[in-house]
């Protein structure tokens, strides 16, 4: 708030009346059904701000020339917000994992029951941590590589906190069982329309801030936060239009039915990884390990040529969740085909993320922190490998409906993004806040290795349970009958299903170390330099000319 | 006119294909074209220092 | 304090009038480019699908499903099923042994949206229907342990209890119905006393019913309680249709597997 003019508190003021408006409009309308509870949780969001910007209305105008520093109090905020996420969403995470070892874990009540609270535990950890952190680093890259201060007081809020009010919404909703069944789109109309309105303040924020920026050629990083922002947008806009049961419920039924709304699904679903996932976390790769490396990546021209290598391939890939399925099999055939040519800008991308390392291993040996960003590239080359593998359709046959694809998308999910994000959060707290060091580094390291175990026993033991099932369920008798009925299967899989669970336990273990270090650093960590910091190079002293005026 | 299933596959696989053709060509060409390699050095340089501010 | 509040709107209207929006270069082409590679390939798979009608199995006995069944369906998504249970058999060998037929286009032709699945913590269930009773059903549903020790199936005891809330159906067919589902003018109308009649046999509702969505439908006390319709009913009056609402699958199949 300090940092806001008077005039940009009372825009705080009237959004937050407005959202408090529709909340209102919302509960209003939504009498008796679970969209009336949501408008409830709208209105409380909405008034905490009100208030908390009401109470800044008279405090003093900001006395520095703001142009002069980066605006990172957003930044901080999201950063915090995304750990907080982090230790929710994986803690649903690990009771999940613990409910399909021991079914009866969930105290007998309606809203805890594994359907309702598996989508809390993939929005939880998709939209809360990782959707967060990219926000909130997505801010910070933009302003450096811009040298620019972001365009704008209230958007970077507007979009932060927006964001996070739908997060809210999508994971109450969940446990009321509001629901479109979409994997990775499950809210429901009113969420969704409010998400659009986020996204294009985003979209406008990031142009703004780009535009504002002082030479003309836009570092890389910048492009894979776009395409995310920007595809993101079209992907959730096209999948999620549905038409409302009535304006006074929750419940609406998609536009789309059967084979075209399967489709639809996963071109949408593919690429929520791809441009969620993916390269939102590549834009991250691309600033902070070079940055933490102390090395410019290794090969420029190649990370613009797997940029749009991928951006176009993915696109085309969703059908390889179709396989064998009532989908024509040309298109099958398709996405097979550019999964498999896919791996090219993916491993362009690790290669091009480990090369940039090579000479720098003694750094890597002994900076955690570092490790963390290696070790992430390592796995997004192996998931994608993978990935890749099980596109194939012979391939698919085997592991589609089982828990191989569950260890693919955690290799993918805990191995390549939330490493590289821990890392990120790592390398980015002490310049944000302007300290030496992290709080502890003992701490990182423990961290480092939890994490590691964590991933590696989750991800074998889902190979091991998936491919057990896989094979079983295909296995016939020599009379021609099959061998195993479904239950023996469930036998089977029991201990890996344990193996889970502990494997998460741990790695959810370091996302709260992660919390703490970070806590720690903020309140216990000395300052290292002034808050506020003046250019100081011969390029800034002398006003360059804007590009684009 | 008629939008048969078979038309519209057709035309969509060949335009994809000559998208897919000329997309490539166009980033290969603007990757390696000799007079950006410059800027892109700069580029990849920029980012290791700046802690300073903004220039505006 | 109305005037500190008001004066940002006067400045929203002058940032308005002078949009000269820095119409950056780069950025722009940026942005243009990112759209156009991504958005191709989208339309190239997905738009030839919307003309697929040509080439789709016609299944002129093909039915939509009754109130009942829709409000079954609809719980079935709210309580996220569709997270362990797949409705796509593939067109592989043993999952035509194991589950019947394998799944036509046709056959989820009016599931909005389809429920096709991606993970089989369960079985896949496009084919269930009629496989096990009405009370084999309600008690696995109450307690899956009950029956099936090894399952790991939550318990959804209170289904059973929990009065089915049938006012919103007319308008839930009707989104349906904008959306492409071809229910009728009647249907719509009758669709709260059609939910409580498919449950109610030898009642005038029940004869309601069958006039409108045919005799062949399942017309049955499903979950054994005739003081209340509940959210159980529902439920298994959809779980006892899935793969009934046509029967182009069996006809069509001789055993291709592939
Ligand atoms: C503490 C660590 C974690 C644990 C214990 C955990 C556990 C689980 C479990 C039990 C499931 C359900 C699998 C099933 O239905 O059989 C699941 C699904 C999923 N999780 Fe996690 N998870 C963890 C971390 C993460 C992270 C960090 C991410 C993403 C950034 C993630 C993304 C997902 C996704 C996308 C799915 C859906 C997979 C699918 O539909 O195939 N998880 N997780
Ligand atoms: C070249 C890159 C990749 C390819 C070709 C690929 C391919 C695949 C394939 C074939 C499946 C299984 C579909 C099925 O049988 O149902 C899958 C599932 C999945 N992959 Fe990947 N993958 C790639 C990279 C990644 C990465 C980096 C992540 C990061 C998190 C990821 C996350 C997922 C998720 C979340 C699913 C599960 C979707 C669901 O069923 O809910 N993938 N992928």
């Amino acid at each position: 708030m300090t940092q806001l003019k008077s005039g940009e508190r009372q825009l705080a003021m009237i959004l937050s009346g407005l959202v408090l408006l529709a909340g209102f409009l919302l509960a209003a309308a939504g009498h008796g059904d679970p969209m009336g509870v949501h408008g409830w949780i709208v209105v409380l969001f909405a008034a905490v701000i009100l208030v908390v910007a009401m109470r800044a209305l008279d405090d003093p105008e900001p006395t520095e020339d703001r142009t002069m520093s980066y605006y990172d109090d957003p930044t901080k905020v999201g950063i915090v917000i995304a750990l907080l996420w982090a230790v929710v969403g994986m803690g649903m995470g690990v009771w999940v994992a613990a409910q399909l070892a021991w079914p009866d874990l969930r105290f007998d009540a309606a809203w805890s029951s594994f359907g309702r609270i598996r989508p809390v535990h993939t929005s939880g950890v998709i939209f809360g941590f990782g959707g967060n952190a990219l926000i909130a680093t997505s801010f910070h890259v933009m302003q450096r590589t811009s040298r620019a201060r972001l365009a704008g007081q209230v958007s970077p809020w507007f979009v932060l906190l927006g964001f996070n009010l739908f997060c809210i919404v999508a994971a109450s909703g969940y446990i009321m069982g509001v629901t479109q069944s979409k994997e990775y789109a499950e809210p429901e109309w009113y969420a969704d329309i409010w998400l659009v309105i986020v996204w294009v303040v985003y979209f406008i924020l990031y142009m703004r801030t780009l535009a504002r920026r002082n030479e003309p050629h836009i570092y890389v990083a910048n492009w894979y936060y776009m395409s995310f922002i920007l595809v993101v947008a079209i992907l959730h806009i096209v999948n999620n239009l549905a038409v409302p049961a009535s304006w006074g419920g929750a419940k609406s039924y998609s536009l789309f039915s059967g084979v075209q709304d399967a489709m639809t699904q996963w071109w949408y679903g593919h690429n929520a990884v791809a441009f969620f996932l993916t390269t939102g976390f590549l834009g991250m790769l691309y600033y902070f390990l070079p940055k933490r490396a102390e090395r410019p990546i290794y090969s420029y021209r190649l990370s613009i040529l797997s940029f749009w290598g991928i951006v176009f391939f993915y696109i085309w890939v969703g059908s390889h969740h179709l396989h064998y399925t009532a989908l024509p099999q040309w298109v099958q055939t398709l996405g097979m085909t550019f999964s498999v040519m896919l791996l090219i800008p993916s491993w362009a991308s690790a290669g091009n993320a480990l090369m940039t390392l090579n000479g720098a291993w003694g750094k890597v040996r002994d900076d955690a922190t570092l490790r963390f960003m290696m070790v992430a590239a390592v796995f997004y080359g192996l998931s994608t490998f993978e990935g890749s593998f099980m596109a194939v359709r012979a391939v698919n046959s085997l592991s589609h409906y089982t828990d191989w694809t569950v260890g693919h998308v955690h290799a993918g999910a805990m191995g390549w993004v939330a490493l590289i994000t821990f890392g990120s959060i790592y390398a980015l707290t002490p310049v944000l806040w302007r300290k030496k060091t992290m709080y502890s580094w003992k701490l990182v390291e423990w961290h480092f290795w939890l994490a590691l175990s964590g991933t590696v026993i989750y991800v074998f033991a889902m190979w091991n349970s998936g491919i057990t099932q896989g094979l079983m369920w295909r296995t016939y008798t020599e009379s021609g009958t099959l061998a195993y009925s479904f239950t023996d299967t469930l036998v089977a899989m029991h201990p890996y299903y344990i193996a889970r669970a502990a494997g998460g336990a741990l790695f959810l273990a370091g996302a709260v170390l992660a919390l703490y270090n970070v806590v720690m650093t903020i309140r216990r960590v000395p300052d290292h330099a002034p808050h506020l910091d003046y250019p100081t190079n011969s390029e800034a002293a002398e006003p360059a000319v804007p590009a684009g005026e | 006119m008629e939008m048969s299933h078979e038309f519209t596959l057709v035309l969509a696989k060949s335009f994809g294909l000559f998208y897919l053709i000329a997309l490539s060509i166009g980033i290969t060409a603007y990757a390696f074209w000799p007079s950006l390699g410059n800027r892109f050095d700069t580029a990849a340089k920029s980012i290791l220092d700046d802690e300073d501010g903004p220039c505006r | 304090m109305w005037r500190k509040l008001l004066s940002p709107f006067a400045r929203l209207f002058e940032f308005q009038a002078k949009t000269h929006y820095r119409a950056e270069r780069h950025s722009m082409a940026l942005t243009i480019g990112i759209i156009a590679a991504a958005s191709v390939g989208g339309i190239v798979e997905i738009a030839p699908l919307f003309t697929i009608d040509d080439t789709v199995e016609a299944a002129p006995d093909m039915r939509v499903y009754t109130p009942l069944e829709q409000a079954g369906r609809d719980i079935y998504i709210r309580e996220g099923c569709y997270a362990c249970h797949s409705q796509m058999i593939r067109s592989l060998q043993d999952e035509v042994d194991r589950y019947g037929p394998y799944s036509l286009a046709v056959e989820s032709q009016y599931d909005h949206p389809m429920l096709w699945g991606s993970k089989r913590t369960g079985p896949d269930l496009a084919r269930v229907g009629e496989k096990y009773s009405d009370d084999w059903q309600v008690r696995h549903l109450v307690d899956p342990r009950d029956l099936v020790p090894e399952s790991v199936m939550p318990q959804y005891a209170f289904l059973l209890e929990t009065q089915l809330e049938t006012a919103s159906l007319p308008d839930r067919l009707a989104a349906l119905r904008t959306v492409g589902v071809p229910y009728t003018d009647e249907q719509i109308e009758n669709a709260a006393s059609d939910a409580l009649g498919q449950s109610r046999p030898e009642t005038d509702r029940a004869d309601g019913v069958a006039e409108r969505y045919g005799d062949a439908t399942n017309i049955r006390t499903f979950d054994g309680r005739t003081d209340l319709l509940t959210e159980m009913d529902a439920l298994v009056a959809y779980l006892q249709i899935l793969g009934g609402l046509t029967d182009v699958a069996a006809e069509t199949q001789p055993a291709r597997g592939e």
